[in-house]
């Protein structure tokens, strides 16, 4: 960097004003070209630049007065250039941070699987009109094309809104209405019924969980009546675990969640379950995975009414027990006429893979385990 | 009353804007002693005199940078660009200079040129002559886009685009220039250039076209109908700026889009529209937007062309298509 | 004075100041100080316009340093009624014609206001695709034609616009629509990095006019008096029915392309060293000091006059506001359609 001085302007001129500034820092000159205009005694002069360079500095600043000799401008050499800027227009910025990113992958996406796309096939519109109905769509088969789910999809699974004083069946209820429409398809049931004399409990007596025992003990007396059936493959199942599906009725409808193991369990621990089950039915806490599995199931709807009832089997189940209402009666008993209190009981098999006699087996043992005051308190081992 | 087909329907709105306003001015190559290799200008010469009837060199940047210069001297243009294959060294007037002199003088300069050209194959042309593109076009901010199908609309779309303030690019199918008829009152009313036509009304499928594939979408229709198919034909005329609530209220009705268009597939003007309608009518779908238009080739010589060109065995087959989703 | 073809420009102040010849009548006192003054305007306009973009200030900037002869020249031969079509190199005759130096920051700082002239209303804006403005130029002059005025279009560009296909389309139907339009070439030598002598093989660009049939001149471009006569004779052609003329003025660039440019990357130091001796302002001033009694007074108020002007201007702009973001939508069509309505409604 070179600093360049006030020339002497000739005629024994001492100085001169700086008028006007051409270039300013940073500009690049030319030899010859004028960088500053400076008024004199005499005239307005330009002042040209000495050598190529550039500006640096404006050490005179406007209106100053310089002697001849004094500093004017500092111009470094053409060699320490700005940084080309790479541009005619505009300015490119160099931040070091525009990422462009990297490919994950850069193959050609492949066919996407069928995995990997969603299992129901909807269009938007349905979607929409399925949301408002409530209708689960999982739950509803496609025949459109590809088994898209179509507006007549819908319609089946739920009647045509429009009519009058017709509601649609939503949630539990609809679930009740497809399942005991397909047992009834499905499964022949036949019902047999007794009674058992429980004079001896106390009036306090918690019904559903001696009722859960008693179906733990006949299990084992008729394990016929704890399997599943597949009839497409003429197969059943006989399990040694009793996973009792407990019907329960609460003000939204009603819910079977699954008592599992019960073989295992103590009375008291039986109850206890059972307890803990209605609470979380009612708190509707209760999972879907709690309400699968069952190999047998027990209803106690005598708690609501009635005597006997002919159930719904829920296949792939074959059996379930009903206790009615327990009721007043006068009964023989070793020659006299005794009042006490009868629970009447409903036993429905699948009649396909439960023989009459097996299923009369399992009620007699019912009773036995019922009737029985010792054994009433017992499990099984 | 006699019918007029569409290329003389496009001279009686010539004659009729330039019988009323004097500033009014034709320019291209041939339109003048030949009338117009299409006939489009027959008789103009004649009745309007050389002055506003020139016979330009050949130069299609030059007549398109000579529209703007008479544009903004507040003159009208008229220039007509023989062949929509030869607009291409428009572009650069059209998109640095026509469409934004409004704007970028902040309104103190304005550009009412309006660019004529036939466009569309079907007319077993040689190379060069049966190109449509008009999303070229449509994708420039400040242009005004119009296609229209029949002679009625073409008369009256004309009549607006010229007498209108802005820059518009006036594409005319080709094929139907002597093939579409109908009666054309030459009443001098224009038509807006805001909407979209509905020519059919139906409830199943929402049929969206412009140009010489008019014809054929209501040929599909008529065939649809016999399948049992209502189909609802939507003929945009107006590619820019879009009516889009037509389209969107037709496919909200109908829950079914099939956009039919004879410009290569992939960035045409269907794309916009099929992309509007996921964006405002998603929830009515019933069935995936559509498009039947041209393959991503370059338009075929003659004797592939019929291969080349959305016919209605094609859009037929897209309205089976939408139709069997639900 | 028009010649076809002629390969010396013509002149009459020679560099160094003296007079060559005897001046055209227009050439009087008070004319030549008023292309004085306009020519050392634009230059101390260029020079802040520069040192604004160096401080943020202004967008690129396209300096016409070396230049202001012609484009002086040119503008004080139209009439207020003729409409000039400049490049974006001509402040010298947009600010002559009455363009605000607020309005050229304006533009130059990226504001469309900036083309939206209180001044020449007619005139049109800044060109920046290369000679794509010269069909605009025919159009004009069609126009005028049409409707029976005597004005003329006045059309700037470069040297490399010559080699353009709208140039030779826009001079090509001038010529034989015999239009009113002059096409005046500011051939600087450079096109951005390419020399004129690698632009084209023609020994000129006014010979090009051959090929149009139209008439033409050159001139030397750094000579006022000569870039004016030239054009004023053209545009006396055109207002008569006498058609187009091509008229070269053959000046230099003695700046960067633009504020971005570094030339020193493709020419050398002393080419424009030696090209600083013919430039135009130092020439007048010269002729003025040793033939019209122009005194250092007379230098020094014109030089603070000019300073305060862009200064004052500089001060202007500065306090203006930007647009706002919906001013982005108002204009694009004479009323604003729905689909840009709802556009610009996602802004708030």
């Amino acid at each position: 960097m070179k600093v360049f001085e006030l020339p002497d302007l000739g005629e024994g001129l001492e100085g001169a004003e700086i008028v006007s500034w051409h270039v300013g820092v940073g500009d690049k000159v030319v030899l010859d070209q004028p960088m500053v205009s400076v008024e004199t005694a005499k005239a307005v002069v330009e002042i040209p630049a000495p050598w190529s360079g550039r500006i640096t500095q404006l050490i005179a600043k406007t209106g100053d007065i310089v002697s001849t000799g004094a500093a004017l401008v500092a111009l470094a050499d053409e060699d320490s250039g700005p940084e080309d800027c790479g541009t005619v227009v505009g300015t490119l910025p160099e931040s070091s941070s525009a990422n462009t990113g990297d490919a994950a992958s850069s193959t050609p996406a492949r066919e996407p699987t069928k995995t990997s796309e969603k299992s129901i096939r909807v269009s938007p519109a349905v979607r929409r009109l399925a949301r408002e109905a409530g209708i689960d769509l999982a739950s509803v088969s496609g025949t459109g094309l590809g088994g898209t789910i179509t507006t007549h999809d819908l319609e089946q699974a739920r009647p045509a809104s429009a009519r009058d004083g017709y509601e649609p069946l939503r949630g539990v209820r609809r679930a009740m209405a497809i399942n005991m429409a397909r047992s009834a398809r499905e499964v022949p049931g036949s019902t047999v019924t007794d009674e058992v004399d429980v004079g001896h409990w106390p009036p306090d007596a918690d019904v559903t969980s001696r009722l859960a025992g008693a179906l733990v003990a006949a299990c084992s007396t008729e394990p016929a009546l704890n399997a599943w059936c597949d009839i497409e493959r003429m197969e059943r199942k006989l399990w040694d675990e009793v996973h009792i599906a407990v019907a329960i009725n609460t003000p939204d409808g009603l819910f079977i969640p699954v008592l599992r193991n019960s073989e295992k369990l103590p009375i008291a621990e039986i109850r206890r379950r059972l307890e803990k089950m209605k609470a979380d039915v009612l708190s509707r806490r209760t999972r879907p995975e709690d309400m699968t599995g069952a190999t047998i199931s027990l209803s106690n709807f005598g708690m609501l009414g009635g005597l006997h009832a002919a159930l719904a089997i829920v296949p792939p189940q074959v059996a379930i027990l009903g206790a009615g209402r327990i009721f007043e009666a006068a009964r023989p008993s070793v020659g006299e006429v005794k009042v006490t209190r009868i629970l009447p009981l409903s036993l429905t098999f699948d009649h396909r893979v439960v023989t009459g006699a097996e299923a009369v087996g399992f009620l007699n043992a019912v009773i036995v385990t019922l009737g029985s005051e010792a054994v009433a308190e017992t499990s099984r081992g | 009353m006699a019918d007029r087909m569409l290329v003389e329907a496009v001279r009686m709105a010539l004659a009729r804007v330039m019988s009323e306003d004097e500033t009014v001015i034709l320019l291209g190559e041939d339109i003048g002693r030949n009338g117009g290799v299409f006939r489009a200008t027959n008789g103009l010469l004649e009745r309007f005199g050389e002055q506003r009837v020139r016979d330009t060199p050949i130069a299609e940047a030059a007549i398109a940078g000579l529209a703007v210069g008479l544009a903004a001297q507040g003159m009208r243009p008229v220039a007509e660009i023989q062949f929509s294959g030869f607009i291409y060294p428009c572009i650069d007037q059209l998109t640095n200079h026509a469409s934004r002199l409004r704007t970028r003088t902040r309104g103190r300069l304005t550009c009412p040129l309006v660019i004529r050209s036939p466009s569309g194959g079907g007319i077993h042309a040689p190379e060069h002559h049966s190109e449509s593109m008009e999303a070229l076009l449509t994708h420039v901010p400040g242009l005004r886009v119009v296609f229209p199908s029949s002679p009625k609309r073409a008369y009256g779309l004309l009549l607006s685009a010229i007498r209108g303030p802005d820059p518009v690019v006036f594409f005319e199918p080709t094929r139907l220039y002597r093939s579409a008829k109908e009666d054309v009152d030459d009443s001098g009313e224009g038509l807006p250039l805001n909407c979209c036509f509905t020519l059919r009304e139906g409830t199943d499928v929402t049929l969206v076209t412009w140009g010489a594939t008019v014809i054929e979408a209501l040929a599909a229709g008529d065939h649809a109908a016999d399948e049992g198919v209502s189909v609802e034909l939507i003929d945009v005329a107006i590619l820019k700026p879009l009516d889009f609530e037509t389209i969107r209220a037709s496919v909200s009705k109908t829950g079914r889009a099939v956009i039919v268009h004879e410009a290569p597939i992939s960035g045409g003007f269907g794309a916009e529209i099929a992309a509007r309608i996921a964006d405002e009518a998603l929830l009515s779908l019933l069935a995936p937007v559509k498009r039947v238009a041209g393959y991503d080739v370059v338009m075929p010589l003659p004797r592939l062309e019929q291969f080349y060109l959305p016919d209605e065995p094609r859009i037929m087959a897209a309205i089976r298509d939408v139709m069997s989703y639900t | 004075m028009i010649s076809q073809g002629a390969s010396i420009p013509v002149r009459f102040i020679a560099p160094d100041g003296q007079a060559e010849r005897e001046l055209p009548v227009f050439a009087d006192r008070a004319a030549l100080i008023s292309f004085y003054r306009a020519m050392l305007l634009t230059r101390i306009f260029d020079e802040k316009a520069v040192a604004l973009q160096r401080t943020g200030r202004l967008g690129t900037f396209a300096s016409s340093l070396g230049q202001e002869a012609v484009s002086v020249g040119l503008a004080s031969a139209m009439r207020k009624e003729d409409v000039l079509l400049p490049s974006f190199r001509e402040q010298g005759a947009m600010l002559w014609r009455g363009v605000s130096p607020v309005e050229l920051f304006l533009y130059w700082g990226g504001d469309e206001r900036g083309s939206d002239f209180a001044g020449p209303r007619e005139d049109f804006p800044i060109c920046i695709p290369v000679a794509s403005h010269a069909p605009h130029a025919a159009g004009v002059a069609l126009a005028m034609k049409l409707r029976g005025e005597k004005r003329a279009a006045v059309a700037v560009m470069g040297d490399g616009a010559t080699s353009k296909g709208d140039f030779y389309e826009a001079i090509n139907i001038s010529g034989v629509w015999r239009l009113p339009a002059v096409f005046v070439i500011s051939n600087n030598q450079w096109a951005i990095s390419v020399p004129v002598g690698r632009q084209t093989a023609a020994a000129t660009l006014a010979v090009k006019a051959m090929a149009a049939g139209i008439q033409s001149a050159r001139v030397d471009g750094n000579d006022v008096i000569a870039v004016h006569d030239a054009v004023g004779e053209a545009i006396d052609r055109a207002i008569s029915d006498q058609g187009p003329t091509l008229v070269e003025c053959v000046t230099y660039r003695l700046g960067d392309h633009t504020t971005v440019d570094d030339s020193s990357r493709y020419r050398s130091d002393q080419e424009v060293s030696e090209n600083w001796p013919s430039e135009p302002v130092a020439r007048l001033r010269q002729y003025l000091t040793a033939h019209e009694g122009w005194a250092k007074s007379d230098e020094e108020n014109l030089i603070a006059e000019c300073h305060n002007l862009v200064g004052e201007a500089a001060d202007r702009y500065a306090a203006i506001d930007p647009l706002e973001p919906k001013d982005m939508f108002e204009m694009t069509f004479a009323s604003l359609p729905r689909d840009l309505e709802e556009q610009r409604n996602q802004l708030s």
